[in-house]
């Protein structure tokens, strides 16, 4: 008889807080490039890997090159890249802003739709990245601290940008 | 008449040299006002180039975006419906973890067993972007029938729905906050070939109820969960087998001898004349650091205790940290239960041979370091001390009674301790960062029969 009126709260404060709110999107690309690069012109920045580029990529990252996910935009102080991996079971969607010398200079997460291990959207885990390149190992457990409990989104995020720097150093700055 | 003619010449001449100049100062004009036009045209020509040009480039750019657009969604949708399923729903997610076992007691090599423990299929659907379904369906030990020592159970079933950025509503049966590992048990998330035994016995992992819930993170990296569940069937539990349930560290593990793992309900008819409650918080807002804890609580799900005494009640409540600094990763886990009221019960069944207990704990402290890295490939050696109590205190032992039986059991031997202290060593070396090889060394140190060498294959996709 207690039990009934315990188990009633729960939905009701559940409704109580329900509103409309755009679920997962905690950014787009275009308020992200804005929050990185304020209103400097935008410009995009075709990734067309050849396959020896693409070999050398998968090799220095130890991580799987497809082409399309990664988009570039070249920035008058920086470049602009918008990118999306697999969590644990759905895409999370990120955004890092490099300086003209291939350091990162901003990371932030774009859409998290996964119900657990949104703690990566925290900005003590993302400023981890301030400043690293392609020449630092970019590698959890080496130089970015993994959250327990959040660990494929932040394994899975790590590989991205790693991957994501490689092409940078090698089909951008390297041409 | 020479001078006439000299006059008329030098008039004709006047006449022809004024008409040259003119004529000439005509055509400079002309030529000039033609420049003028040419070049007027050829501006007009540079500005309609130079307008193309641009719109050129327009297109250029608008078309190497679509075309990194076309390929993202490509890429997007590739990612969400791997080659294998093509043709299948981009909402449709599909994951799978599984583990064998290899286990050696150095005393007993009777006793070596091999086993596919586990066998898990996930399937998730998103509805919409708010609302997603996921289901684990799990066979443990191979073969789920009458005959058969394994069992074919639904792990998870619950649909989650964002109700804010800040908050989530869960439903159905889900895995209880408790610990570093109910939540994430894959082989590939935990150091040594079985899970710990503080996080199987005293915490049952894989712990879920039915119920109700919500949770949601904060900015800070606070994370929160509560809600109202299925509460502990205390009528499941036997308090008087005629043999010992177990006779090695691989039973004890896996025959759901300790007092939540009897007594849980799984959602399979389970009782709820009462329901339980929980709440969980975990702080992740520090890089590599985890610190949590979470209690729960709850009236026994029926009353078995006679007519007239006080209601049972259990709890457990739990605090966990890890810490992940560089190659080192370290934790601890205590957790402890209460059993209220367990004397009127043990005394209706005087002189069992497993008496219901009114406390039961467990503690480990891990440490692991990676010691090699390179393209996927990572070995990490670990050593874990542990110590668990399934029956740290009773009530209403008969008198001239123990909690567990002094005399020999059937099988000649002594009936095993339901507390040890375990030493394990070991290293978990991984080929890839979904698959993983183990292998460790457990001495015990009460139930000195159970020490054992494990070797295990766990793989999570």
């Amino acid at each position: 008889m207690v039990a009934d009126s315990r188990i009633v709260w729960l939905p009701v404060a559940a409704i109580a807080i329900c509103q409309p709110a755009q679920a997962t999107v905690y950014l787009t690309v275009e308020q992200a490039q804005r929050l990185m690069f304020g209103d400097g012109e935008l410009t995009p920045v075709p990734l067309a890997l050849s396959a020896t580029d693409a070999a050398t990529v998968e090799r220095e990252t130890g991580t799987r090159y497809y082409p399309g996910a990664l988009r570039a935009w070249k920035a008058p102080d920086g470049y602009f890249f918008a990118d999306a991996v697999v969590g644990k079971h759905d895409l999370i969607s990120y955004a890092v802003a490099l300086g003209l010398d291939g350091r990162i200079r901003q990371v932030e997460i774009l859409e998290y739709r996964e119900a657990y291990g949104g703690a990566i959207r925290g900005a003590g885990w993302r400023r981890q990245f301030t400043g690293r390149s392609h020449a630092d190992p970019v590698q959890i457990g080496r130089d970015i601290q993994n959250i327990s409990g959040a660990t494929l989104s932040c394994q899975h995020v790590t590989d991205g940008i790693r991957r994501l720097l490689a092409i940078y150093a090698i089909a951008i700055a390297g041409h | 008449m020479k001078t006439t003619i000299t006059a008329c010449s030098a008039l004709l001449l006047c006449g022809v040299l004024g008409s040259a100049a003119q004529a000439a100062d005509a055509t400079v004009a002309d030529v000039e006002a033609k420049l003028e036009q040419q070049i007027l045209q050829m501006q007009q020509q540079l500005e309609a180039m130079k307008s193309q040009l641009e719109q050129l480039k327009a297109q250029n750019a608008a078309l190497a975006a679509q075309q990194q657009q076309q390929a993202a969604q490509a890429q997007v949708a590739a990612a969400a419906a791997p080659p294998a399923a093509a043709g299948v729903s981009p909402d449709l997610s599909l994951w799978g973890y599984g583990e064998i076992y290899y286990m050696h007691p150095t005393s007993e090599a009777a006793n070596t067993q091999f086993d596919l423990a586990r066998a898990v299929f996930g399937i998730g659907y998103r509805f919409d972007d708010r609302t997603v379904f996921n289901s684990e369906f799990e066979v443990e030990h191979a073969i789920a029938s009458a005959d058969d020592r394994g069992e074919f159970e639904v792990e998870q079933f619950y649909v989650d729905r964002q109700l804010a950025e800040w908050a989530n509503l869960k439903l159905g049966l889900f895995l209880m906050p408790f610990g570093l590992l109910n939540e994430h048990h894959e082989p590939t998330s935990y150091y040594g070939v079985q899970r710990n035994f503080v996080e199987t016995l005293v915490i049952p992992s894989t712990w879920r109820e039915g119920g109700v819930g919500l949770h949601g993170n904060t900015r800070v990296g606070l994370d929160w969960d509560l809600g109202v569940t299925t509460g502990l069937n205390l009528g499941d539990w036997n308090p008087n087998p005629e043999d010992p349930l177990y006779r090695t560290a691989f039973d004890l593990e896996a025959s759901g001898v300790a007092p939540m793992q009897a007594t849980h309900q799984e959602l399979q008819f389970a009782k709820t004349q009462n329901l339980a409650q929980y709440v969980s918080i975990n702080y992740t807002g520090i890089p590599g650091l985890l610190a949590g804890a979470a209690v729960s609580t709850g009236k026994a799900a029926v009353a078995t205790a006679p007519p007239g005494l006080p209601d049972q009640r259990v709890t457990l409540w739990e605090g966990h940290a890890r810490w992940t600094p560089g190659a080192a990763d370290l934790s601890a886990v205590y957790a402890q239960g209460r059993i209220s009221n367990t004397a009127a019960y043990n005394l209706v069944n005087a002189g069992g041979s497993n008496p219901m207990p009114s406390r039961f704990l467990g503690y480990y402290l891990q440490g692991a370091y990676t010691v090699w890295q390179r393209e996927g490939y990572r070995l990490s050696p670990f050593v874990r001390w542990e110590r668990y109590d399934m029956g740290a205190d009773f009530e209403g032992i008969a008198p001239g009674f123990t909690p567990v039986p002094t005399g020999l059991a059937s099988d000649g031997k002594p009936w095993p301790q339901p507390h040890d202290r375990v030493w394990t060593l070991g290293a978990n070396f991984y080929f890839d960062p979904h698959v993983v090889l183990k292998a460790d060394y457990q001495h015990f140190d009460v139930n000195t029969d159970f020490t054992r060498i494990d070797l295990g294959l766990g793989l999570s996709f």
